[in-house]
C-alpha cells in the first residue's frame, strides 16, 4: 500500500494584479524525502512558499494536502497546525529576546501549578531541544548577540518543536545564504537527521552544489510553472542550469582586449575592498562607462554600493578622480563627486514626510542661498525643472514624497543626485518596486548620465536590466568578483548562470 | 506595523516591512520619535543579507494623482490653533469682559510667557533633529544659580551672564558627546543630565535662596518695560527670530529636519548627522542658558529648584505647536501660537474665577486633545 504523501500540491496558481506568479503547480513530497526546489529569480519559488505559509491567498481551484488532510489556504498558522513548518530566510527571530523566548513563540510557555512560568524548566527544555539538534547555545543570550549559525539552529528548533502536531514537512528557504562552509555541513547533518525521522524536507537554494550534496530529488520551477521533478542523480550543474533557464548555454570565447582607450582614465578606483561580506574587490570605472554588478544573496552584491560610498564599515581604498573617500563618511564621497541611489528606498533614501523640494535639495541646499539666506523661489524653480526633466508625476515641489507612487519616489531620489552632476553614479537596485513605465524612464536617465560623462555602476538582481544597461557585468560570488561578462556576451541567462557558479567568462 | 494595502509584489519580493525608524506616520512627525539607538546599520551586513524589496506602494495610501488635502481645507488644520485662540479670546471677552479684554491683561500674558517661550524655542532644535533634550530645565536652573552666585561673589553682571551661558553650552556639549559618541539614547542621556544638574544647582546655591547681591542694572533687564511689556518679552522675540531664520532659511535647518526625519537617508545624502545632533544639543542648552540669565534678572532671586517647573509647559507648547503651521513638524511659529493660546486660556479661566490648578489642567488637556486630533488627521491622509 502506498504511503500517504507528506505534502501534495495540486494545480496551485497565484495571480498578482494581472501577473501570474504561479501557474498550476503540482508538487508531491513523500515522508522522509529530501527535495530541492530551484529556479532563477522570479520563477515563483518565493510565492509558492508564501502560499504554503498562508501568507498569500492563492487563486481558487488550487489545493494543498498535508499528510492527506486538506489545508486551509490563505490562513496564517493553518500549515503550522497541520505540521507544515518553515525556516524562512530571515529566520524570523526577535533579536532582543533569548533563545528560550524565541522558541516559546512557537508553542507558548509551560506553567506550573501557580500559573507562573517556571524559568528554570523553560531554560532547561530550550537547552535540551537545541542539544538534540547538536547545538550547545546559551539560551539566556538575546539571539541578536548570537552568531548566524546559532540563530539558524534556533529557528530550526522552533520549526521542529512538536506543538499540537509533530512536524510533517519542513521548508528551508535559503538557509545557508549567510553560513560559513563548516556550518553548512553541520546544518546538513541536522537536516538529514530530521529526514530520518520521516519528515519531508523542501530545501530552497540558489546554491546548486548544495542541492547536489544534500538532496535526492529536485523540482525546477520556471516562469511560475513546474518544469520537472526528478532524481538528482544523473544531473550535473550545467544540466540543472539548463533546466532552470530553459535552454543550454553555449560556452563562449573569452573576450580579450581592453575598453580603456574609449573611456580614458578610470574616475572611480577601488582596491582590495573588504567588508562583512566582501573579500577583496577591485574595481575601475571610466567616465561614460556603465558597469553592472550581479550576484546572489550573500555574494556581496548587497554591500558593494554602500561600501564604495562609505555608507558601511569597510577596509581598502576608494578614490574618485584620485581623491580618497573614507569609510563611514558619505559626505566625503559626495564632496568627491560620488552619488548613491541606495537600495531599500524607504529606509535609506526617502524623507517621506518631507516635500519633493526638500527631498531633492537636501544634498546641497546651499546652492539656493541668496545674500546668505535660502531663496525659496529659486529653489522651487530649479527643483521643478528637475522634476519635469525626470518626468516625475506630478512635478509639484510642495507635495509630500509619501503621496507619490514608488516609481515617482525613485525618480525624485534620482533628481536629488542628477542635480549634483556626479562624476560617479552608483545605483543599487534602481528599479526595485517600480512600475514598468518608470523603469524605462530610469533606464533612459542612466544612459543619459553616462552619455554626459558620469561613470555609472548599476547593482541589480534584475538581470535584464543589467543586460540593457551595462557594458561590463561583474559577477560576485562569495565576496569576490568571480566573473566578468562583456558585451556582446551579456544576456540575462548568462548572468544568472554566472551568479550561481557556471564557469564561463574570464575571472577579473 | 500594519501594511496599508496589498502589495503587488511578484516572486522573490518580500513585501515592505513597513516604514522604519523615525519616518513613520507619527502624529508628531519624525521629529519627536525617540530615535533608535543611533547608527543602526539599516543596510549593514544583517539586513543586507536579506534585501527587502519595496513594493510599489506609497505608505500613505493616498492616491498619487489627488492634490494634497491641505490645499482644499482653507488652512483649517494648519491654522486651527489661530482659530481656537480667536475663539478663546472671544469667549473670555464675553465671559469676563471687564478684566480679560484689557490691554494690561494682554501685556501681562505677553510678558509672563517669555521664559517658557524661550525654552520651548530652544528645544525645537534637537526635536527637529530627532533627539530629546530633557535637561534644558536643569540647565535653566544652573544658569540662574550661576548668574546669581557670580554676582554675589563680586563679578560684574556681564561676566556672570557670560559664564552662565558658556557653562550651559558646555553642558550641551556633554549631552552631545554622550548621545553621539557614547551612543546613549538622548532621552536617557538628558534625563540623567537633568539629575546631575539638579545636584549642581543645589551645590552652587548651597541649597539656600540667593536674594542679595544682584546689581540694579541687571535687575532692570528683567523688570523694565517697553511699551508696557517687560523686556524679557523682547529678548524672546529676538531668540525666536534667530531660531526661525536658522531653521527656515539656512541649510542647517534642512539638515536638522532631514536628520530627524530619516537619519540613515540623511547620512547617505551626505548630511553629517552626528554633527547635527551634537550641535542641536549644544544649541538648546545655549538657549536655556540665555533664558536662565533673563529669568535671574526677572526674579531677582535664585534657588536650586527653579528649573523643573518649566519642563512640561515647554514640551507641551512644542508638541502642540507641531500640529500647527507645518503640521507634523516642530516649528517656531506653531510653538509661539501654542504658547499664547495656552496662556490665554489659562488666564481667562483664572479671571473667570477658576482655581489655581486650572493651569496644569488646561495645559495637559489641550496637549492631549490637540495631538490626538493631529494623529487622527494623519491617519486620514
Amino acid at each position: 500500500m502506498p504511503q500517504t504523501p507528506a505534502l501534495q500540491v495540486h494545480a496551485l496558481s497565484k495571480t498578482f494584479t494581472g501577473q501570474r506568479a504561479l501557474i498550476e503547480v503540482d508538487l508531491e513530497l513523500q515522508p522522509g524525502e529530501l527535495r530541492a526546489l530551484v529556479g532563477q529569480n522570479g520563477c515563483g519559488k518565493s510565492t509558492l512558499i508564501k502560499v504554503l505559509a498562508g501568507y498569500h491567498d492563492p487563486d481558487p481551484a488550487g489545493e494543498v494536502l498535508v499528510d492527506g488532510q486538506p489545508l486551509a489556504l490563505g490562513v496564517a498558522g493553518a500549515g503550522d497546525h497541520a505540521g507544515l513548518r518553515f525556516v524562512h530566510q530571515d529566520l524570523g527571530l526577535v533579536p532582543t529576546l533569548d533563545a528560550c523566548d524565541n522558541l516559546a513563540m512557537g508553542h507558548g510557555y509551560e506553567r506550573n501549578r501557580a500559573r507562573l512560568i517556571s524559568w528554570r524548566r523553560e531554560h532547561r527544555m530550550a537547552q535540551e531541544t537545541l542539544r538534540d539538534l547538536g547545538y550547545d547555545i546559551d539560551v539566556r543570550q538575546p539571539t541578536g548577540h548570537l552568531v548566524i549559525s546559532e540563530r539558524t539552529a534556533i529557528a530550526l528548533a522552533r520549526a521542529l518543536s512538536p506543538r499540537s502536531t509533530p512536524p510533517r514537512v519542513l521548508v528551508l528557504d535559503e538557509p545557508t545564504a549567510n553560513l560559513p562552509a563548516a556550518e553548512i555541513s553541520r546544518l546538513f547533518e541536522v537536516v538529514r537527521a530530521v529526514r530520518d525521522r520521516g519528515v519531508a524536507v523542501l530545501f530552497v537554494s540558489h546554491h546548486l552544489d548544495e542541492v547536489f550534496t544534500l538532496c535526492e530529488t529536485v523540482t525546477v520551477l520556471r516562469d511560475g510553472r513546474h518544469v520537472v521533478t526528478r532524481p538528482v542523480q544523473g544531473l550535473d550543474e550545467d544540466a540543472l542550469i539548463a533546466l532552470m533557464i530553459g535552454r543550454t548555454l553555449e560556452q563562449f570565447e573569452v573576450p580579450t582586449g581592453s575598453v580603456a582607450e574609449r573611456h580614458g582614465e578610470p574616475v572611480l578606483q577601488a582596491r582590495d575592498l573588504h567588508s562583512a561580506v566582501l573579500h577583496g574587490v577591485d574595481l575601475d570605472v571610466r567616465p561614460g562607462e556603465v558597469i553592472g554588478v550581479a550576484g546572489i544573496t550573500g555574494s556581496g552584491r548587497e554591500e558593494l554600493a554602500l561600501a564604495l560610498f562609505g555608507g558601511i564599515g569597510r577596509t581598502g581604498t576608494v578614490t574618485v578622480s584620485g581623491k580618497p573617500v573614507d569609510p563611514h563618511r558619505p559626505d566625503k564621497a559626495v564632496e568627491a563627486g560620488m552619488a548613491l541611489v541606495p537600495a531599500e528606498r524607504h529606509a535609506n533614501a526617502a524623507f517621506l514626510d518631507s516635500t519633493l523640494r526638500e527631498n531633492v535639495s537636501i544634498v546641497s541646499p546651499g546652492d539656493f542661498l541668496r545674500r546668505g539666506l535660502l531663496n525659496r523661489s529659486r529653489e522651487v524653480s530649479e527643483v521643478t525643472s528637475w522634476l519635469t526633466k525626470l518626468n516625475v508625476r506630478p512635478p509639484h515641489p510642495e507635495r509630500q514624497l509619501a503621496t507619490l507612487s514608488g516609481g515617482n519616489q525613485q525618480k525624485v531620489i534620482l533628481a536629488r543626485w542628477m542635480r549634483q552632476h556626479p562624476a560617479v553614479l552608483v545605483l543599487d537596485e534602481p528599479t526595485q518596486g517600480v512600475d514598468v513605465g518608470a523603469k524605462a524612464d530610469i533606464h533612459t536617465l542612466v544612459e543619459q548620465a553616462a552619455a554626459a560623462g558620469a561613470a555609472v555602476i548599476v547593482v541589480s538582481t534584475d538581470h535584464s536590466e543589467l543586460t540593457r544597461l551595462a557594458e561590463r557585468v561583474l559577477v560576485l560570488r562569495e565576496g569576490r568578483i568571480a566573473d566578468v561578462l562583456r558585451r556582446p556576451h551579456i544576456d540575462p541567462d548568462r548572468i544568472t548562470a554566472a551568479t550561481i557558479g557556471a564557469k564561463q567568462g574570464a575571472a577579473a | 506595523m500594519k501594511r496599508t494595502g496589498r502589495s503587488n509584489t511578484t516572486d522573490e519580493q518580500d513585501p515592505t516591512p513597513g516604514r522604519r525608524g523615525g519616518t513613520g506616520p507619527h502624529p508628531l512627525g519624525g521629529a519627536v520619535v525617540v530615535p533608535s539607538q543611533d547608527g543602526e546599520p539599516v543596510a549593514g551586513p544583517a539586513s543586507a543579507a536579506n534585501p527587502v524589496v519595496e513594493s510599489d506602494l506609497p505608505a500613505h495610501a493616498g492616491s498619487p494623482e489627488t492634490e494634497p488635502r491641505r490645499r482644499l481645507s482653507f488652512g483649517l488644520e494648519r491654522f486651527s490653533g489661530l482659530y481656537v485662540w480667536g475663539a478663546l479670546i472671544l469667549l473670555f471677552a464675553l465671559w469676563v469682559p471687564d478684566t480679560f479684554l484689557t490691554t494690561s491683561n494682554a501685556k501681562i500674558i505677553a510678558g509672563d510667557q517669555a521664559i517658557t517661550a524661550m525654552l520651548a524655542l530652544g528645544i525645537i532644535i534637537p526635536l527637529a533633529a530627532g533627539v530629546f533634550d530633557l535637561s534644558f530645565a536643569g540647565v535653566l536652573g544652573v544658569s540662574v544659580a550661576l548668574t546669581a552666585y557670580m554676582q554675589v561673589e563680586g563679578q560684574s553682571p556681564v561676566v556672570a551672564a557670560i559664564i552662565a551661558i558658556l557653562g550651559a553650552a558646555v553642558i550641551g556639549a556633554v549631552n552631545g558627546f554622550v548621545v553621539v559618541h557614547l551612543r546613549v539614547n538622548s532621552f536617557i542621556a538628558t534625563l540623567g543630565m537633568s539629575s546631575l544638574l539638579a545636584a549642581a544647582a543645589y551645590w552652587i546655591t548651597d541649597g539656600k535662596q540667593i536674594t542679595e547681591g544682584f546689581s540694579s542694572t541687571f535687575l532692570d533687564l528683567g523688570t523694565k518695560q517697553l511699551l508696557g511689556i517687560p523686556l524679557p518679552f523682547y529678548v524672546m522675540l529676538v531668540v525666536a527670530a534667530i531660531i526661525y531664520v536658522v531653521i527656515e532659511y539656512l541649510p542647517v535647518g534642512r539638515y536638522l529636519y532631514a536628520a530627524g526625519g530619516n537619519p540613515q537617508a540623511a547620512r547617505l545624502a551626505g548630511v553629517r548627522v552626528d554633527r547635527i545632533v551634537f550641535g542641536s544639543l549644544v544649541a538648546s542648552s545655549f538657549v536655556a542658558g540665555v533664558t536662565g540669565v533673563v529669568l535671574a534678572a526677572r526674579l531677582g532671586t535664585a534657588s536650586q529648584d527653579i528649573g523643573p517647573s518649566y519642563l512640561l509647559p515647554a514640551f507641551s507648547a512644542v508638541f502642540l505647536g507641531s500640529t500647527q503651521i507645518k503640521a507634523g513638524r516642530v516649528n517656531v511659529l506653531g510653538t509661539l501660537i501654542a504658547i499664547y493660546l495656552l496662556a490665554t486660556g489659562v488666564k481667562g479661566l483664572q479671571l473667570a474665577g477658576a482655581p489655581v490648578y486650572v493651569n496644569d489642567l488646561f495645559n495637559g488637556a489641550a496637549l492631549i486633545i490637540a495631538v490626538a486630533l493631529a494623529a487622527r488627521s494623519a491617519r486620514r491622509v
